[in-house]
This record gives C-alpha cells, structure tokens and sequence, in this order.
C-alpha cells in the first residue's frame, strides 16, 4: 500500500510543482512565431503551391455517413506525390470538441473537415481569423486537368458558399439540392403527377387524403427540415432580392409578402390536416422511415435522402426528388428553380504548421478523379463539375442531377444559417410553432423579424453582406 | 505525537489538494474569469466586457424560459422522487405486516428498480425517445392497447406535455438508487419501534408517519439536495429527447442546453461561461439552504 | 449535513394511537396483494425499456425502426461481432477498463484519506478545505473543458493513460468526500483511541483499524464512482484525442452518428448491451455491499 501510495503523491507533487507554469491561460494569447516557417518549399508548375515535401500533414475528417475512405484516398494520392510525407489522419464524430483546444492553443491540424452535428461554428471561427484564405488554392491548376484553374472546375454556387467578407475560407466538397420527395411507384400506381403550383398540391394532397395515406410527413424533431420548402417557396416568390433582403437583415426583410405567403401556405397544409399526425414528434430517421413505407406521400429532405435511407427503402420504391411547387403565377424564379449549396466544409486553419500541405492535398481531394470515386461509394453529388459522368446513377440521385440541369442559373441559397447561428434557431422555432397551428403567418413574420432585428442590432456579433 | 499528526495530516491532505487545484478549480477560476469577457472559444483572444453578459442573461427570452423550467424542475422532480422512492422502500417492509419482515423477492426488486442507474443518461434518453413516439411508441401503444386511446399524446412535442414528459424520464432513471437508499436506511431502524407500533394498534400509514419517517429524515434531505442537483442540470435528457432540442419553442429549454449551445454553437463561450457562473450560485446557494434547513429542524425535534 | 447523529434507540417513541376501533382486517396474504402490485408494475416499468435496449441490439435496423416492439424475426449476432470489432468496442473496453480502474483506486484512496483528516481532526482551516471540495460537485463540467485542456497540455499528459486518470480521479474526489465524511465522522471513537494508545501511527490507525471499520461505505461509495466514470463522456472526449486510447463512451459515440447521416441502430444497442453488461455484472455481484453499505452510513 505505501509505495503506491508515494508514488502517487510524488506525481501529485509533480504536478503540483507545474502549476506556476499555468499562467499561461487560454486567453494568454498567441505567440508571434510564425507556425508554418520552414514548412514551405518551392513553387513550380507541378507544385504550384510552394509544398514541402517531407513536411508532415495532419489531416482531421468527419467520419459520418460518408465514412472517410474517400478522404484516406485522396492521402494516397499525396503520399504518392510527396513521399517523404508523414500523413496522420484522423476519423473524428464530435470535430469541434476535439479540436476547439487545438484552435485556441494555435496548434490546429493543417486540413479539417469541419462538418456533423458538433462542428465547429465557421462564421465565429472566420471572426476569430483562425482560417487561412484559399484564394490561392482557388487560382492554382487543378490536380487532374492543369488547363483549368481549381475554382473552374467547381460547381456553381461552391465558392460563394464558402466565401466570408470577399474572402474565400471554405470549400465545400459535396453539393446538396433541397426539395420534395416522394416514391415515384407509388405516384405510378395511384396515377397522381408530381404538382408544380401550390393549387395543384392542395388538390393532390386531397386526393392522396381521400387514399387513406397522409399527404405530407416531416422530420418534426428538428423543424429545419420543413423550413427547407417553405424559404424556397418565399424565394422564388420574391426572387433573389428577397433571400439578399433576408441575409442582410435588412428591415422588414421577414415581412416581406413572398415570405408571408410562403408562412400561410404551410399553415393551411397543417389545418387541413394534411401532415401526418405525430410528425412534429419525430426524429428525422422516425420520419423518413415512415414515409419510406408509404405511410405519407412527401418527405422535405436535402439530397443525402437516398443514401440515408439505404438501409430502410423497400425494393423498387424509386425515391425521386421534385421541386417546391409554385406559389403564385407571378413568382419571379420559375419553378425548376432549387435551393442548393455545397456542404461538408474543408478548411485550413491560419495556425496549421503545413497550410501549404493542407491546400495542396484540398486540391488532390477536389480532382475529378477522387470526386468521382466518391460520388460512386457515397451515393452524393460531389461539388465538383462533371464527377458523374459516365456514372450509372441510381434513382433519387439522377433525380438530383435532373433538376440541377432543370434549375440552370437558377439555384439560390440562404445564407443567414451560417452566418447568424442563433437566427436560424429562432426560425426553426417560429416555423415549428406555425406547422402546428400554435401561430399564424402574420405571428411568424412579426416574430422572426424581431429577432433579426436584435442581431441586426447587437454590435457583438460580426456582420456579413452579400 | 503531535509532529505524526501534522505529517500524517499533510500526506493526506496535499496530493488531494493538488489534484483538486490543478485539475478543477484552475479551470474553473479560468472560467470565472472568461464569464467577464467576450472570449469566442476558439481563438487566443479575448476583450474584457464587465458585467455586460450578466446583463445580457436578463434580456435573452430563451435563458429566462430555461430558468423557469429549471425551476420547475426543482420543485417536481425531487418531491415525485422521494415519495416514489419512500413508499417502494416501505413498501419492501412493511410489505410483510409486523414491521420491517420483508416481502418475498425484495431482493429480487431492488436489483430491478436499480437498472436504470447502470446506465447514462444518453442512453436513457435514447431509450425513452423510442418509447414518447406518439406512432410506434411504447406508451401510446399501451394506451391504446388497454383501450385509453383517447389518452395517446404527441408527448415530446406538445408545450404543456414535452416538460413533465421530460420530468418522469428523470424520475423514472433515479427512482432506483433512493429505494435502495431509502430502504437501507429504514433496516436500520430498530426492530422494536415497528413492534411498539403494531401493539399499538397502528396501521401501515400510520406506522409510516410516526416511526418510518421521522427516522429516515437525514436521509431524506440528503436526497433533496443530490435531487435538486441533478434537476438544475438535465441536460443530456433535454438535449437528446426533446424536440429542438430544448422545444417546442422553448418549452423544455434547460439553462445546461443553452450554455452548451451558446458555447459550442453560437461561439460566445464569454456569455456563456456568465451562465455557468449563475447556475453554480443557485446550486450552490440551494445546498446551503436545503442542509441548514435541515440542521435546524433536527435541533428542534431534539 | 447534519452531525447529530441520534441513536435510533434514543428518538422520540413514536405517538402512541387511540388504540382499539379499527375494523378487523382482511387475512394477510390478501391484504399484500395491492403492495405486490404496485411493486411489480414499477418493475416492469424499469426493466422493460432496458430488456427492449437488448432485444433491439439482435434486431436488423429495418425492425428497430418500423417495427420497434416485435422480436427479432431471425436474431442477428453480427450486431454485437461488428459493434466489438469493426466499432473497435474491444479495444475501447480495454482501454475504459485501465483508467476507470486506475482512476478508481486514486480516487478511493485519496478520497477516503482526505474524509478522514477533515471528519476526525480538527485543525484551522478544516472547513474551508472541506468546502473547496464540496463545491466543486456543483459546478456545471463542460464549463471547465477547454481551460482544463490547457492544463493537462501543459503537464504533458494529453492524451495519456495518466493524464486521464488523474482528471478522473479529481473530479470523482469531491463526491467521495462529501459521502465519507459523514461516514468517518460516525465511527466509534474508542477503537482509533484504543490504537493510539497501543503505539500506532496515525498513518496506521487509518489504514489498519478505521480503514477496515469504514469498509461498507467505500464499497458503496466505489460503485457509485465506478458508475459515474464508466459513464464519463465529456472529460474523455476533450482530453483524449487518440482513437487507439478512445475509451468506450467514444467509441460508442461513433456508433450513433449525428444528425443527417445513415445510423448503425443494431450495432449502437449491441454496443450498449456490451457496455452496460460488466456495470450490470458488477452491481448484482455488489449489491448486498452497496445495501450495506448506504445503511451503515446512510448519507448523512
């Protein structure tokens, strides 16, 4: 017992004796080195971002859905370029827990993958300065066709989305396309069409009730999910103007009629009982796994739909994703328009050793040949132009790529949820409390804008345009 | 043996001590600290605010919601608890008339009433979501099962059922450990006050008012407050149950949920570290409370 | 807390009832009955959720979620094969079982002497230190996370089976205290004087003769510390970066992804079912222990 137990007490001591040095807190504030110096080799045409070849490269990536064998691909790729190369690669779940003392401590990983529920928020990251500019990236040739510049080979929306203040900070390596689902066997078979007004839907959503089937379902656990077709029904009302008015929080940006009307059309599928009873209460796989056997007709979802559900989709279901339908007959986008956006952000912190490495192996990560070979295992449109050609596409997500050609220039996002978190919490509250009937639109509206009106307002928080 | 006893008194006290500084309360002066500055959390800087995000918690609707359910909390959980958890341990007892014979398989119910204990509360969470589906869950199934479909409930998602739904998950998970507290405090209670108490004519009721109670007292309170603690907190209920989390529309939004989402999510670790500050001091102002409460009411019936 | 430790024996003799002018009452083994009810039917309320968690982990994720409540159709032993290898469930197990354990034996021992020197000496500043650990039960941990990242950096013990010992050990420290030192402070003082009085050490007197006397307490106290760090999910999370050092609670976290993505159900119960076995085992093999323990020092 005595040994052990002084031992212990030496290590207590030990540690005892170190805690002068604790003066350096965490906001002691950075040193004035220079973490990258030494990391960096010379540029050449074949290594246009100046990469250092025996310098080691830290690369962190969610692993989720998509696992991360498409990332240790890609390493592969950079092993085989830069041999000398030590690559640690590391498959995280909560990324922002494990790597927040890392930022704070300025002794990031060099490429991060900042994506899952627990991420790190970008837009306080940004604010910070904790995230290196990839403007350069975005100009070197890409790694498979040195005739074209990275940003060309991306598809559209990919670098604004990931650009803060002018600046681009992120690169999205998936693109995600919002819209209705349904089950086109089931459509087949009851002879129902796919509606492309508002007036056609209530119609349809009538007929599919009189069926014995609920017309709509929807992930109620975490009502984003129904925000999804509602801001898309507002902008094509309102047109471009009216998602720029929103993200700028501009004043009255919630009152606006697209945006009213969108709210009313949603209270009036909820009080003509057209959503499943109990939706509000379920988790998102509850929800899609009811809909997924046939207990209700749509399902709002993000293109990841099909690939979720694998599991769980009964054969010959053929999932496939539609538009949001039109509001009015004067909407000023037509209504093959979507909402899409890039996702599953890749950055390289302004701390990390070897930026020069963490870019370059963003640039292998972003060929066509490692995009494509995700596009192939995840089942997901990679944010890189062309990655499925030649692919044999399964059913939702040719669907996906259909209404992409469909929509042309115009696709459209809303940016608000990045840069004012607590926005869009208040959104998903007042939007839950409307498809439940507890609210009107007119409540909704009113609500909404007061609490952009106090972001708006509150000088602590920083401000984006676009 | 004067000098043993100081060195004996050191050996003890200071590894103890120097863990105790370095590893807990460093931190938390740290986050005592940050609770006056706008630290984002994620970078080496920080602005020295004052009190402004002790001002700000006053205006932010979604904390004073947290507050009140907290509060609430407070006052439901630890009661429903403690009486569940005295009348199953008296129950174990008394079961057997005479006093404190016990039922035939008390054993056998105290291993049970313990499960849920074994587990965290993640997963107790995870569980009780499966069993609130208001389609293919447990309790409405029963309901309607028993023919009391018309008390099947969108549980988690109706803003006056989401909270108490929240509050029987919290009982439900520490019912378990205060019948076992409560049931050994009550084998120690001296055969003979229970027999007095038959000779006497009393009934169960009776018998448990005058000679169970009063004995188990200390117990009790002690309970109040490991109760009133976990109340303050329920957290990780919150966040992996209700819908939001925290919803609908603030209805089960708990001062943990905010702090966590202020912190890690919004990146306002300053504003959020002012939350943690002020719970600390309820927490901390309720233990007093509860245990000097106590302390005077033991002197009284002395 | 109160001291005052009344001997049952010396309490007030309960009120005495009018006695006599009750009705005879029904024979005993009917008037049970409602007891036994209302005994099993919390009973099967908290044993029916867990045997469903264990039914489910044999199930294919297409029943977990469309039929929640039926039996497995065919039991699917490859849940608990993929949640213990391709999850990596028994490397972490490993991993849980070293610094639980080494955490637990710290805490105990460190605890226990710290009770002791507060509950049975009496010497300026005894309070305050008492207080210093009390009050750090109160105080909402994920608060702490990211200074206390700092910390264990700076000692150089991230990531490090040592490290997450010691952060176990002294954040399970101030529980143990507070419910030993009721227990110390109730011990009988006439064996340590006795002891003393024979010629040992303090040091002695502690772990020879009040060591043993507090026996049932540090059973209870043990299995209470041994649930909470089996559990512990936030400390690990942040001070242990390494997924070869992944302890179970993480590693069953990456069983159940977030949000938006495809979630492994079956294996996620099968991981539960394996972590919660060996606390389920450890509490039935210890339960008399802890019984025995809560009565002797019933928390005051």
């Amino acid at each position: 017992m005595s040994p052990t137990r002084r031992t212990l007490i030496r290590t207590a001591l030990t540690a005892g004796a170190a805690v002068p040095l604790l003066s350096a807190c965490v906001t002691g504030g950075g040193g004035g080195d220079d973490p990258a110096a030494g990391n960096t080799g010379t540029k050449s045409a074949d290594n246009p971002l100046g990469v250092k070849a025996d310098a080691p490269l830290e690369v962190v990536i969610f692993k989720g859905g998509y696992g991360d064998d498409y990332a240790k691909h890609a390493e592969a790729l950079y092993s085989q370029k830069y041999a000398g190369a030590k690559i640690d690669h590391k498959g995280l779940q909560k990324v922002g827990v494990a790597l927040q003392p890392r930022f704070v401590a300025n002794t990031p990983p060099d490429v991060v993958d900042n994506t899952g529920a627990d991420r790190l928020d970008i837009a306080t990251l940004v604010g910070a300065k904790q995230v290196s500019d990839l403007t350069a990236l975005l100009d070197a040739p890409a790694f498979d066709d040195p005739s074209k510049k990275v940003r060309d080979t991306l598809l559209p929306g990919v670098v604004e989305d990931g650009t803060f203040d002018k600046v681009p900070r992120t690169l999205n390596f998936t693109y995600t396309v919002w819209g209705l689902w349904y089950s086109k066997k089931l459509f087949a078979a009851k002879g129902w069409a796919y509606p492309k007004t508002w007036d056609d839907m209530l119609a349809l959503c009538a007929t599919i009730k009189a069926a014995g089937i609920a017309p709509w379902t929807y992930q109620g656990k975490y009502p984003e999910y129904i925000n999804d077709p509602l801001l898309s029904m507002a902008a094509k009302t309102g047109g471009l103007a009216l998602v720029k008015a929103v993200d700028n929080l501009e004043p009255d940006a919630w009152k606006a009629p697209g945006l009213v009307s969108a709210a009313e059309a949603f209270a009036e599928l909820a009080a003509k009982g057209y959503i499943m009873s109990g939706s509000e209460a379920l988790s998102h796989t509850e929800a899609q796994a009811a809909w997924c056997q046939g207990k209700a007709a749509f399902i709002p979802c993000g293109s990841w739909l099909e690939s979720e559900q694998k599991g769980v989709t009964p054969d010959g279901f053929d999932m496939v994703m539609g538009a949001v339908p039109s509001r009015t007959t004067a909407d000023q986008l037509k209504q093959t328009a979507v909402q899409a956006a890039s996702s599953e952000s890749f950055l390289v912190p302004a701390k990390a050793k070897n930026p020069a490495g963490g870019m370059e192996y963003l640039r292998i990560l972003f060929s066509k040949q490692s995009a494509k070979a995700f596009a192939q295992s995840a089942g997901t449109l990679p944010a890189v132009a062309g990655a499925t050609d030649g692919l044999t596409l399964s059913s939702g997500l040719s669907s996906v790529r259909d209404a992409v050609t469909a929509a042309g220039p115009e696709t459209f996002t809303y940016r608000f949820r990045t840069w004012y978190a607590p926005l869009a919490k208040a959104v998903d509250d007042a939007t839950g409390e409307l498809v439940n009937k507890r609210i009107t639109a007119a409540q909704w509206s009113d609500r909404i804008q007061k609490a952009a009106d106090g972001i708006a307002k509150d000088s602590s928080v920083q401000k984006y345009t676009r | 043996m004067r000098h043993g006893r100081w060195r004996f008194l050191a050996g003890a006290l200071i590894p103890a001590l120097v863990l105790h500084v370095v590893f807990v309360l460093s931190p938390y002066a740290q986050a005592f600290y940050l609770s006056l500055t706008d630290w984002t959390g994620v970078a080496g800087e920080a602005r020295f605010v004052g009190a402004d995000n002790y001002r700000r918690l006053t205006e932010d609707s979604l904390f004073v919601d947290a507050v009140r359910n907290n509060a609430l909390l407070l006052v439901v959980v630890p009661l429903v608890t403690v009486a569940i958890g005295l009348f199953l341990a008296s129950m174990l007892h008394l079961g057997g008339r005479g006093g404190r014979r016990s039922v035939p398989g008390a054993g056998a119910y105290q291993i049970i009433y313990f499960f849920p204990q074994l587990l965290s509360l993640v997963v107790v969470a995870v569980l009780w979501s499966f069993v609130y589906n208001p389609n293919t869950g447990l309790l409405n199934g029963a309901l309607r099962a028993v023919g009391l479909g018309g008390l099947a409930a969108s549980w988690l998602a109706s803003p006056s059922l989401a909270l108490p739904a929240v509050m029987a998950v919290l009982i439900w998970s520490s019912v378990g450990f205060y019948v076992v507290l409560f049931s050994a405090a009550i084998d120690g209670i001296p055969h003979e006050l229970f027999e007095a108490a038959v000779l006497d004519g009393a009934g169960g009721w009776a018998t448990f008012r005058n000679v169970t109670l009063p004995l188990v007292r200390d117990t009790v309170q002690v309970a109040f407050v490991y109760l009133g603690i976990a109340a303050l907190d329920a957290f990780a209920v919150v966040q992996v149950m209700t819908v939001g989390p925290g919803g609908p529309d603030g209805a089960t939004e708990v001062i943990g949920l905010s702090l966590y989402r202020n912190a890690f999510q919004y990146g306002k670790f300053g504003y959020a570290s002012a939350m943690g500050v002020t719970l600390f001091f309820a927490t901390l102002t309720l233990a007093v409370l509860a245990l000097r409460g106590g302390r005077r009411s033991t002197v009284e019936a002395t | 807390m109160t001291l005052s430790v009344s001997p049952p024996r010396s309490s007030p003799s309960p009120p005495v009832p009018e006695p006599g002018g009750r009705p005879a009452r029904p024979p005993r083994s009917l008037r049970t009955v409602p007891v036994h009810l209302a005994m099993l039917a919390w009973a099967v309320v908290t044993a029916l959720p867990l045997l469903w968690a264990v039914v489910s982990s044999f199930k294919t994720d297409d029943e977990i979620l469309n039929d929640p409540w039926s039996l497995p159709s065919s039991p699917q032993p490859g849940n608990w094969a993929r949640a213990w290898t391709e999850a990596s469930i028994g490397r972490y197990f490993f991993n849980s079982l070293v610094v639980v354990g080494g955490a637990l034996a710290l805490t105990m021992l460190l605890g226990s002497l710290v009770a002791y020197a507060l509950a049975r000496y009496e010497f300026r500043g005894n309070r305050i230190i008492y207080y210093t650990f009390v009050a750090a039960m109160f105080f909402p941990v994920f608060l702490a996370l990211v200074p206390l990242f700092f910390v264990v950096q700076q000692l150089g013990l991230l990531g490090t089976y040592q490290g997450l010992i010691l952060v176990y050990a002294a954040y399970a420290v101030p529980f143990t205290v507070f419910f030993l030192h009721a227990f110390f402070r109730n011990l009988p003082a006439e064996v340590a004087e006795a002891a003393f009085l024979d010629g040992c050490s303090h040091g002695a007197v502690f772990f020879r003769v009040m060591l043993p006397m507090a026996r049932p307490g540090l059973v209870a106290v043990g299995i209470f510390n041994f649930l909470g760090l089996w559990n512990q999910y936030l400390l690990p999370l942040v001070l242990n970066p390494d997924p070869d050092r992944y302890v179970l609670a993480q590693g069953l976290a990456a069983l159940s992804v977030s949000q938006g993505y495809r979630s492994d159900w079956s294996g996620l119960f099968a991981g539960l079912t394996i972590a919660m076995l060996p606390v389920l085992i450890a509490y039935v093999a210890f339960q008399r222990h802890i019984r025995a323990g809560m009565t002797a020092g019933a928390v005051r």
